[in-house]
């Protein structure tokens, strides 16, 4: 019988439920998906819980409407969460080991292993994972495979990946009060970036982008194993906002402006002179016209702040050099204008947008970027559901997702 | 980094915060970006760092001890300021409380510097007893208006800072000698840190949500140096005024290149355990042997605000969208009021969640 998964992306713009079923030969099928605007939600984290209750109970709505008009049956009592906001945190943490017989076996990565897994988390966080990267012995670094190797000390370098406890139970009890519950919170960028990556790129170094409502996740990966992660507190709804009050319009005709007209590159394909007319509800809103140009000028100034912060986050990290394979921008902001083309300027680096691989059932959909976060919760679902329980297992299937 | 450049600007608002401002540019070899602000002209050391506000309407008379006729003044001149504010993140501002132009145009300046996403220190004098409670009550009026709009508010009583042994004179002189010393000690501390830098995300964080704070530091030399400088600013009446528990403590320590880390363990110990050692405590320390030499001062700054542990950036980011609420575009129209319930997001002292063209100063030519 064929395992089904499900997951729920409560984001700053909309909120998205996902069902999927592990197919033979292992690639997920998307069964139903739908999504709603969010309300009580901003900068992706909800500030008011009746609000992002009854944007779950939409959503749970519409995908069984879904599954009513197709004959579905499937019934979603519990569902994945994803995870994003700045309240996210990531940290390096180790595990030792002292190597007994003066060459590493199975018994020395285990212990270093487990004792990664002892390191604490700060009070009032909630774990979302424990990423293992490399591992040392001794003085030599960068080893990825210790076992076999000579020395007297072992040690497993890992990420930690945590968040605010509070934020997490806020978004389990709108969940709960929608009767859905919250088997699991995972962080949305290694998601992301579970979906839309090639194992080449992850070796050749890559670094992908989560462009959300409300903030900006960014997992970067060298010789295969996520070197370093976060989340910028910046979104789509920024440049919403901007343009709404460079040209004090109402955040849906703002909305309409970033997504129809307006371009992440200034001039590229106007004149200096051109204007774009405002629609809305009444003569006067729209006998008006703005300037084509203020509008990319807003637009650009808004995301290439954005690529400044995340290029130097990455340049303190000595990071940005490794990226040989370039970057992927998945995310439901990733279908502005020129958004491509203005990455590769300001990080220097090659830019493509990532739609999800080993993903079927997303055929209809136009801007499949924005499903990268959902489908990559699918796909940790089933590898959560699928994978070797034990502990080396686990350890295994960490080190080589 | 030259002056000119610098993302730091001391403000010095009216006579008396002009030559506090001008007391640290001179202890600081002249090496400091700085602004005097002054209805009167006559303050005007050098045009280049003085600004002449309301000429028109008090012909640069200065304000006569009037708090509105001064406030009016700073709403004439405020484009004016704009472009003295070029890279400018964060400002210090010294005034004086009780006068007519530290009173009335402080508010204005703090506005503005909100309005352009520029974090504000306000170390603000309040009058001493024998210049009357009308000076006096003037002040208390004010002060709220002060820790509203800025991002951090010292207020320093000119009773307990200088005592009520000297003459007039000699007093207002050895207040501004001090104020000066205190800030100048503050500046250096952000400006040129020695071996243990102070968090710089950290002190931003701290600034922009800080509210109302108590300030207050010490120089001593001898052997036991450390433990003087501990005891005397746990004595210290100016860390002793409480509006509100302690809820964050930043340090500095100040010394020549004989700066011992027990010493530093002392005073690092000795002030967690006055003011609290559950509290978030930051420290940082200046090694400069031409100027401290034997010496050791100790700059302490005790913040109030439950914001500024709890939520980061709130105050700050309150003061600003409050700000942001008034521009010409009026309310509801886009404002970064969006993400005020939000804890807000900085990066190098600035609050990214307002518009990036507003903070950038770029002209969208609509």
């Amino acid at each position: 019988m064929s395992k089904i998964h499900a997951a729920l992306e409560i984001g700053t713009s909309r909120t998205v439920l996902a069902v999927g079923e592990t197919q033979t030969g292992g690639r997920m099928k998307i069964l139903s998906h739908a999504e709603i605007p969010s309300s009580g939600v901003r900068k992706s984290q909800i500030i008011d819980i009746s609000q992002a209750t009854q944007s779950i109970r939409s959503v749970l709505r519409e995908i069984e409407a879904k599954q009513d008009s197709t004959g579905g049956n499937v019934e979603i009592h519990n569902a994945l969460l994803v995870a994003s906001g700045q309240h996210i945190h990531v940290a390096n943490a180790e595990g030792n080991a002292v190597v007994a017989g003066g060459r590493v076996g199975d018994a020395e990565i285990m212990e270093a292993a487990r004792r990664s897994r002892e390191m604490p988390i700060p009070k009032g966080r909630e774990l979302l994972d424990i990423v293992d990267q490399d591992y040392q012995i001794d003085n030599l670094v960068g080893i990825t495979s210790p076992k076999g190797m000579s020395g007297r000390m072992l040690r497993l370098n890992t990420l930690q990946i945590h968040a605010s406890s509070d934020r997490i139970q806020d978004a389990r009890t709108a969940a709960e009060g929608a009767r859905l519950e919250i088997s699991e919170p995972v962080f949305a960028a290694t998601c992301t970036a579970d979906a839309v990556l090639e194992e080449h790129e992850r070796r050749n170094g890559v670094l992908v982008l989560d462009l959300g409502g409300g903030s900006t996740g960014y997992a970067a990966y060298c010789d295969g194993y996520l070197a370093a992660a976060g989340v910028v507190g910046v979104g789509g709804d920024h440049v919403t906002n901007d343009i709404a009050y460079a040209f004090q319009t109402t955040n849906a005709q703002a909305e309409r402006l970033k997504t129809d007209e307006a371009s992440a590159v200034i001039g590229q394909y106007t004149t200096d002179n051109a204007r774009v007319r405002l629609t809305g509800s009444s003569a006067l809103m729209e006998s008006r016209a703005i300037s084509r140009r203020a509008l990319d000028t807003v637009v650009n100034a808004r995301l290439k702040e954005l690529f400044t912060v995340i290029r130097e986050t990455l340049e303190e990290a000595d990071l940005i050099h490794r990226l040989h394979a370039g970057v992927v921008i998945a995310g439901g902001g990733a279908g502005m204008r020129d958004l491509e083309s203005l990455a590769e300027l300001e990080l220097g680096l090659g830019v493509r947008r990532g739609r999800p691989l080993q993903v079927d059932g997303l055929e209809d959909v136009s801007d499949p970027w924005a499903f990268a976060t959902i489908s990559g919760a699918l796909l940790y679902s089933q590898r959560a559901s699928g994978a070797d329980k034990s502990f080396l297992g686990d350890i295994i299937g960490r080190f080589f997702k | 980094m030259s002056a000119a450049s610098s993302p730091m600007l001391l403000v010095g608002v009216g006579t008396a915060g002009s030559r506090i401002a001008h007391g640290v540019s001179r202890a600081f070899g002249g090496d400091l970006r700085l602004l005097a602000v002054d209805t009167d002209a006559a303050s005007g050391q050098d045009e280049e760092n003085f600004l002449l506000i309301g000429g028109n309407r008090l012909s640069g008379r200065g304000a006569g001890g009037d708090v509105v006729a001064a406030r009016l003044a700073a709403e004439d001149s405020i484009s004016a300021l704009d472009g003295k504010l070029e890279g400018v993140r964060l400002a210090v501002v010294v005034t004086a409380l009780g006068g007519g132009t530290g009173g009335g145009a402080t508010i204005e300046i703090l506005k503005r510097l909100t309005d352009l996403g520029i974090h504000s220190i306000v170390f603000a004098t309040t009058p001493f007893a024998f210049e009357g409670e009308d000076r006096m009550r003037s002040a208390r009026g004010v002060m709220s208006m002060v820790e509203e709009a800025a991002s951090a508010a010292f207020f320093l009583p000119l009773d307990k800072l200088v005592g009520g042994e000297d003459n007039m004179e000699a007093a207002m002189k050895r207040a501004v000698d001090t104020i000066a010393g205190g800030v100048t000690l503050f500046w250096r501390l952000v400006e040129k840190p020695g071996y243990i830098r102070l968090d710089a995300d950290r002190i931003r964080r701290l600034v922009a949500n800080a509210g109302r704070g108590r300030f207050a530091f010490v120089t001593v030399q001898g052997p036991d140096r450390a433990s003087e400088a501990v005891d005397r600013l746990v004595r210290s009446e100016m860390l002793a005024i409480a509006s509100a528990p302690v809820n964050a403590i930043l340090c500095g320590v100040l010394a020549g290149e004989d700066l011992r880390l027990s010493e530093l363990g002392r005073v690092a110990d000795g002030i967690r355990e006055a003011f609290g050692e559950q509290i978030p405590f930051e420290i940082g320390t200046v090694n400069d042997e031409a100027t401290f030499c034997g010496r050791l001062s100790v700059v302490v700054m005790l913040f109030e605000s439950a914001a500024a542990v709890e939520t980061p950036q709130q105050g700050q980011a309150g003061a600003r969208r409050r700000g942001a609420a008034k521009s010409p575009l009026g309310p509801g129209q886009g404002s970064a009021r969006r993400f005020h319930k939000t804890e807000p997001t900085i990066w190098h002292g600035e609050d990214l969640d307002l518009p990036t063209y507003l903070r950038r100063n770029i002209n969208l030519d609509l």
